[in-house]
């Protein structure tokens, strides 16, 4: 059965008739509330580079099985805006990509997730081909809806390693202070410090992200996120604000950081061109770069963990970016086996070595043995132990918290550091989430 | 756009045979209002069925899963409480007036002067045309990309640009806006104001310049006081397009920095579309098509617009 | 009538066409650099190279499928609007009731009616009659907004045809549908080939239905193609700066065959 809304119900009763009677003739015989086509399993995933690993995996498939997978790749910039809008309509795909945490919660308090628990236990190899703990971002109320895909995208702070040396900067800053003692290096040797494509936004969260986990450990964000918003106004929110605070006003960002955007290039070609130091980002920032110049992602392009913040209660090995990447299965699906036996082909080797062999890093015990065929296996196993040895992994403000709250996070970060607001609106704006 | 000049009468039909005038009009039949019918219960259907839903939703909570529900006045409430929606008011008046004050009067100058006959001048309104063949989306991508600051042309002219943080200011960025509507729409509006030029009788001229009429004055007092009626077609066009304009915020600025340049109808797909508070959002879309109608309407009563025999023969 | 040269204007018009074909140089040079030139250089450095790639890759990238899509919805958004307007109008101008008066006033104000309003319906209307990422779910909203505009202008084209012609066709007994063919579609054809390119190029350009009422990768039109370029190829200036220009192609093509049905088309709507 389908579900449809009120407001489809609404809107069909006074019009669909009207529409339905015109159309007839020209709507090829998709005319009417259909329901899921028969044989058929939409596929909907986050459009970018990586869809060409998706695509073979469907191939792969489609060549056995005789419900056919359709890969609908939708481009990233509106995923979760369109996953939403779709969602809950007769028009859904049966299994999604999405981040787990927020971006799936409203979907399960709306009961249209089927959870995967059954799935997983039955089939013991699948729980044993993944790293311990990953299924964790997508299990809501105690049960898993996710199943993971792709890869861990841990954000790190990458440099140019010749800017550096030219400034006199022989490591990457290990600790806060060392970060600011190479901001003003940087400074004196005329590059941008630090490179931000504060126009995204999304890229002024990360530096939130890291700062709140060092200076008050990964509790504070969680309690945040379960509902107790006073945390926002502790004294270890605001030595975070303040640090942040301190570092803008070191000019660390330059000047025109909200004229930059990461996503059309202007961040990592500054960062590339030795116009700035360093760049925080996810580790898709080596892709990027490798995509516009192999020879500087390979001999220039270094990359460190975020600093530790001196007395600050976070572990300096906790991390922050995208945990996992998962495929979840819509409960209105017709195919709940076919959906499975798919899900089953996410931690074969198979899989495993294509995603490595573009960058990705699968969360699978089995992704070790292809790091030696990764793009760059020096970098790919710098990750993979960043990540295994990563006491938490925050997963990004924006994933955690339900996607209606994005708006409100992005345009607070954005106003913090251009100034717009301080301490007390952005405290104010996190509480009103 | 007359053909009235060259319109010949329509030759009667192959028979000569006149059938009687039905009960003695001399009038040839008026069409019933069933002519009208089709594209009446067309645009109701996608406009007004769905606006009557859209008054319906702005009284519930609903985040497009599950079902809507009624919450009375909450979201109305809500809006009339928010800074931002009253800034976005603000907001879309000022982009609407300051396109409507730095594109008139240079397309009126640009129509007027591309109306002449002169060859460089054809050769000119052929390359003024240019940006026209661009959709909006693809001229937000093109100035996204020649305003990095860095990497794009403020970068190349530090003189005249600084740092460059166009965007990152709420007056640069909504400069930037300006600019770009200007440079996207002037185009079509001199077309309008050049075909509407061509139209102004020459006589009028030639009798001005035996009164030793100069040109500034000509300009002043037949050009312009022609120009009218094509005037009121132009701004009603430029106030509903600056109004709507969507596209080229969500691509250049996305409403930022912060929300400097969040306009109504941004900020209302902003509310539907990413916070999925269609309830919210359905109130800003109402309030929307209130001022919209609100604009149109001084519009048409300042300028007569309405008397349909009249100046409507202008658009 | 003789005009002595304006220099003043000239220098105005001059400086005007700096403004706009700067950016057009650097759109067009920039296609042709590959992207370490184009970062090198800067955008406003004449080419020292010379490359196509850029085309090519734009082209790989699925831009054929775009154009396709989107003429397939401006040709239908044409057709509904050529169908539908010239009947209205013609009531509207003709009808000596109220109800078309009545009907008229509804289009004025149906221009104040923005798209984006009633787009969440639209899209629940859309998805409820099974057109969801199907062209033609984008076609039927498009046209609907591009009625009022339409409409508004062929009615001020058709108050042209004066009673006498009515008149005329009365000797001969003619019914309203055959005065309607014969005298007033045939003596409205600047106000249709305004409507069709007005209504061409907002389909041409649509950007909200298309977001909102498509998603996959066959049904995607040209704007949300640059769109997604942007955001997915971003760091590729050059290769971003091919797709707008082969945006632009089409639309080129039509002006330089047929720029006098396109120019006069425009001029139309302004009037007199």
């Amino acid at each position: 059965m389908s579900n449809r809304t009120w407001m489809t119900r609404s809107l069909a009763g006074g019009t669909a008739l009207i529409l339905g009677m015109t159309l007839a003739g020209c709507s090829g015989g998709g005319g009417g509330a259909s329901n899921r086509p028969e044989n058929e399993l939409r596929l909907a995933v986050y459009g970018d580079a990586g869809n060409t690993v998706e695509q073979a995996m469907v191939d792969k498939f489609n060549e056995t099985s005789d419900v056919k997978i359709v890969l609908d790749t939708i481009p990233g910039a509106d995923y979760q805006t369109k996953l939403q809008t779709i969602i809950d309509t007769d028009s859904a795909p049966d299994i999604f990509f999405n981040w787990g945490g927020g971006s799936i919660a409203n979907f399960v308090d709306a009961g249209l997730l089927l959870p995967l628990d059954e799935f997983i236990e039955e089939d013991p190899q699948l729980k044993d081909a993944f790293l311990p703990s990953v299924f964790e971002t997508a299990v809501i109320d105690d049960k898993a809806y996710g199943v993971p895909m792709r890869g861990t995208q841990p954000v790190m702070l990458f440099n140019n390693s010749e800017v550096l040396k030219k400034a006199g900067i022989d490591a990457p800053p290990a600790t806060w202070d060392e970060l600011l003692d190479a901001v003003e290096k940087l400074k004196a040797a005329g590059v941008t410090p630090i490179a931000l494509g504060g126009g995204d936004r999304w890229p002024t969260q990360m530096w939130f992200q890291y700062v709140f986990d060092r200076v008050a450990g990964e509790d504070l964000f969680q309690a945040a996120l379960d509902g107790d918003t006073s945390v926002w106004d502790s004294e270890e929110s605001r030595e975070a604000l303040g640090k942040l605070r301190e570092l803008i006003d070191a000019g660390a960002f330059g000047t025109n950081f909200d004229s930059v955007k990461f996503t059309d290039g202007g961040s990592p070609a500054l960062l590339a061109s030795g116009r700035a130091g360093f760049e925080l980002m996810g580790s898709w920032e080596y892709a990027t770069q490798q995509d516009s110049d192999p020879a500087f992602a390979e001999e220039v392009l270094g990359y460190s963990e975020f600093p530790a913040i001196e007395g600050g209660e976070g572990d300096p090995h906790n991390l922050a970016g995208n945990t996992n990447n998962f495929y979840s299965v819509h409960k209105e699906t017709r195919y709940p086996e076919e959906a499975a036996e798919f899900l089953k082909l996410m931690y074969s080797d198979e899989f495993v070595q294509e995603q490595v062999a573009i960058g990705n890093l699968p969360t699978t015990t089995n992704t070790e043995k292809f790091l030696d065929k990764a793009a760059d296996p020096e970098y790919a196993k710098y990750q993979f132990d960043l990540v295994q040895k990563a006491p938490h992994f925050q997963l990004s403000w924006d994933q955690a918290y339900p996607p209606e709250a994005t708006v409100t996070i992005h345009t607070a970060v954005s106003q913090f550091f251009s100034g717009d607001i301080d301490e007390d609106g952005f405290i104010k704006a996190m509480q009103g989430l | 756009m007359t053909m009235l000049a060259t319109g010949k009468r329509p030759a009667p039909g192959g028979s000569t045979v006149s059938r009687p005038a039905r009960s003695g009009a001399s009038s040839v039949g008026r069409p019933g209002f069933a002519w009208a019918l089709p594209a009446t219960i067309f645009f109701a259907l996608f406009a007004l069925v769905p606006l009557a839903a859209v008054a319906v939703l702005s009284f519930t909570s609903w985040s497009g899963l599950g079902d809507p529900r009624f919450v009375g006045l909450e979201n109305w409430e809500t809006l009339i409480a928010d800074p931002v929606m009253l800034k976005s008011l603000w907001l879309s008046l000022l982009f609407i007036v300051l396109g409507v004050v730095t594109q008139t009067p240079l397309s009126i100058l640009l129509g007027v002067w591309a109306a002449g006959n002169q060859r460089n001048r054809a050769v000119l309104s052929a390359i003024y045309f240019v940006p026209l063949l661009l959709s909006s989306a693809a001229i937000s991508v093109l100035w996204r990309a020649l305003l990095d600051p860095n990497f794009g042309i403020p970068g190349q002219l530090s003189w005249l640009f600084g740092d460059g943080n166009l965007l990152g200011t709420q007056s640069g960025a909504i400069g930037v806006l300006i600019f770009v509507g200007m440079w996207q729409f002037t185009p079509f509006h001199t077309l309008i104001y050049q075909g509407a030029a061509r139209g102004i009788p020459h006589v009028l001229y030639q009798a001005a310049e035996i009164d030793g009429a100069g040109r500034v004055r000509q300009f002043f007092s037949i050009t312009l006081p022609q120009l009218r009626n094509t005037a009121i077609t132009s701004i009603i066009l430029m106030v509903v397009g600056g109004l709507t304009t969507f596209e080229t915020v969500l691509i250049l600025t996305n409403g930022g920095p912060g929300t400097d340049t969040t306009i109504t109808a941004f900020y209302m797909y902003q509310e539907a579309f990413q916070s999925f508070d269609f309830g919210v959002g359905s109130a800003i879309a109402l309030v929307l098509v209130v001022v919209a109608t609100a604009i149109s309407l001084v519009v048409v009563k300042v300028s007569g617009y309405d008397k349909m025999n009249s100046s409507l023969e202008g658009l | 009538m003789k005009t002595r040269p304006n220099y003043l204007a000239g220098v105005g018009s001059f400086l005007w066409l700096l403004v706009v074909a700067i950016p057009l140089y650097v759109m067009i040079s920039g296609t042709f650099q590959t992207r370490a030139e184009f970062g090198d250089n800067g955008p406003l450095a004449f080419p020292t190279s010379f490359t196509l790639q850029n085309y090519v890759d734009a082209i790989a990238s699925g831009f054929g499928r775009y154009f396709l899509n989107t003429v397939v919805v401006t040709v239908g958004v044409v057709a509904i609007v050529l169908l539908l307007v010239p009947p209205l109008s013609y009531a509207i101008v003709r009808s000596q009731s109220r109800a078309a008066s009545f009907v008229f006033r509804f289009f004025l104000l149906g221009l104040a009616i923005p798209a984006q309003a009633v787009i969440v319906p639209v899209f629940y209307l859309i998805n409820a009659v099974g057109l969801y990422d199907n062209l033609i779910g984008v076609i039927l909203p498009t046209a609907a907004f591009a009625l009022p505009i339409c409409t508004l202008i062929l009615s001020g084209t058709m108050r042209d045809i004066t009673g006498e012609l009515y008149e005329a066709m009365a000797m001969d007994g003619a019914s309203p549908a055959r005065a309607f063919f014969r005298l007033v579609l045939p003596l409205s054809k600047g106000g249709l080939s305004t409507i069709a390119v007005f209504s061409a190029l907002q389909a041409w350009n649509g950007f909200l239905f298309p977001l909102i009422l498509t998603q996959s990768e066959n049904t995607r039109v040209v704007t949300l193609g640059l769109f997604n370029f942007q955001t997915q190829y971003g760091i590729n200036i050059p290769g971003l700066l091919a797709a707008v220009t082969l945006s632009m192609v089409p639309v080129l093509l039509v002006y330089l065959f047929a720029r006098r049905a396109l120019v006069q088309g425009l001029m139309g709507a302004g009037g007199k």
